[in-house]
């Protein structure tokens, strides 16, 4: 934070805790997608055992920011940037909880995967994440740096992977069409999938919530979409 | 208020610089405030937003070291024009003070000051009517009908300020201007009050002293920002208190201030 600090030291403290607590929280998040698709792509169910206990660290952290706003409100009455940052706040935490559940998510289904996948389908996975975390990382970046223009970076970025995330659906309906002991993995996979891509539009909530903490207004327009996502397999 | 969309102004200052003897208070103050509106005034003490307020009818004339340059347009009426009759602009232009200043009568006396010095009625009915109308507006009828010929002082301070609302609405001012009227006042009387500065606005415009941020807040839809003499920023409250564009009100209203 840039501001001035306040002439109530406490009150300040108070601010600079609750933004060190989005910053944990976030960095906990970038932790658990980083391990959910490590855990999936190097098969190792010891990591997703951790990722699903680490969970419950990022609901705490969230539990803690609802009580930091609540108090912020209550007793500072924060106004303006102090204002946008306390509610930015909260809007956040509930992104990056989401962010985590759906990490925990990968690595239970993780676990009931069968130990081969085909290497095409890890690929693709990894490609979809890659560009996921990335995103991820930019957008907790922008948060630290109080960067409008890295949010909106962000926000233009989700198209590529509702792109991508498309294509790893395609790979996956056709390695169910294969054969149909591959029923069971499949399914998985494409649950595995469609999380990754709500991380990503987690991410891009966040990052607007980013743009509105700087800005002060909210970013304009429609969010860039990708190719419309695959309802069925039939074409 | 907006008429066809479009923001009807009912004072318009232009440039006013205010000096006391050689020191000069005020810095070319140009600030439109909006008719039916609450527009509060904020800054730290000594900014000058008192000084501005008192511009608005004239009453730093009884301050002899006091000069005020510039105009101040009252329905494009140049107050500070030497043919403009300060008793007449008083009539429209309301004050209402920091602390609660009844006049040491009775309150039906306090009420029908204004209204007998300006001949505003022809008969004792007329009068009663005025009294009763100003003491409903200013929500102070209710607790008062029955003690009419009681000294105004005997009230709480709470029913005192309202009192002094009544007093100032008896003679249908255009225009009210409150320096600091809740500062005495404990919440529940302040909450009042509030109440009531959100009823008025429908008949008349009114100018808000207050140092509560949180008051300012609450009660008004347009606010200035003093500093040093200098108006900093002014514009919809919504926007001071969520975004403003000026560093300085910023620091000012989350406490960051030297």
């Amino acid at each position: 934070m840039s501001e001035a600090p306040h002439t109530v030291k406490s009150y300040e403290e108070e601010l600079k805790n609750l933004n060190a607590n989005i910053i944990k929280m976030g960095s906990a998040c970038e932790d658990s997608l980083g391990k959910a698709i490590q855990a999936i792509t190097t098969r190792d169910n010891n990591i997703a055992e951790a990722v699903i206990q680490e969970d419950e660290k990022i609901d705490k952290y969230e539990t803690l920011i609802e009580q930091q706003v609540v108090n912020l409100i209550a007793l500072r009455q924060p106004m303006a940037i102090d204002l946008r940052e306390t509610v930015t706040a909260l809007k956040m935490s509930s992104d990056l909880e989401r962010i985590g559940d759906l990490a925990k998510n990968i690595s239970k289904r993780t676990l009931l995967l069968n130990e081969n996948l085909p290497k095409n389908l890890v690929d693709s996975l990894n490609r979809v994440s890659t560009n996921v975390q990335k995103q991820l990382k930019s957008t907790l970046d922008a948060y630290l740096e109080r960067s409008a223009p890295m949010a909106v970076n962000v926000w233009e970025g989700d198209e590529q992977i509702d792109d991508l995330t498309n294509l790893c659906m395609q790979e996956v309906i056709k390695y169910l069409k294969e054969n149909e002991k591959n029923l069971e993995d499949g399914t998985h996979l494409l649950f595995v999938t469609k999380n990754i891509e709500r991380i990503g539009d987690h991410t891009t909530n966040v990052a607007e919530q980013v743009y509105y903490l700087v800005k002060g207004e909210y970013l304009e327009g429609d969010r860039p979409k990708g190719t419309e996502p695959i309802v069925t397999g039939e074409k | 208020m907006r008429k066809n969309g479009v923001k009807m102004i009912k004072i318009k200052a232009k440039d006013v610089d205010v000096f006391y003897g050689k020191k000069q208070a005020l810095f070319n103050i140009s600030l439109d405030i909006e008719e039916n509106q609450v527009t509060a005034l904020i800054g730290p003490s000594g900014c000058g937003k008192s000084t501005f307020l008192r511009c608005l009818n004239r009453m730093n004339d009884v301050i002899d070291i006091c000069n005020v340059k510039g105009e101040i347009l009252i329905n494009d009426f140049n107050i500070n024009d030497k043919s403009c009759d300060v008793v007449r602009l008083r009539e429209k232009i309301g004050m209402v003070f920091q602390k609660p200043n009844p006049f040491p009568k009775t309150l039906y006396e306090n009420v029908s000051y204004g209204p007998t010095i300006h001949g505003m009625a022809q008969s004792k009915q007329e009068m009663d009517e005025i009294v009763e109308t100003s003491l409903k507006k200013a929500a102070l009828w209710e607790e008062v009908k029955d003690r009419l010929h009681e000294p105004g002082t005997g009230l709480s301070g709470g029913q005192q300020q309202r009192l002094c609302i009544a007093r100032a609405i008896s003679v249908r001012p255009e225009v009210i201007l409150m320096d600091e009227p809740c500062s005495a006042l404990d919440p529940i009387a302040t909450a009042q009050i509030e109440e009531l500065i959100d009823e008025l606005k429908k008949e008349h415009t009114i100018i808000i002293v207050t140092h509560s941020m949180a008051q300012a807040a609450r009660v008004s839809q347009n606010t200035g920002f003093f500093h040093l003499g200098q108006l900093i920023e002014h514009g919809s409250t919504d926007k001071i208190f969520k975004n403003p564009d000026n560093k300085k009100t910023q620091d000012y209203i989350t406490g960051r201030f030297g």
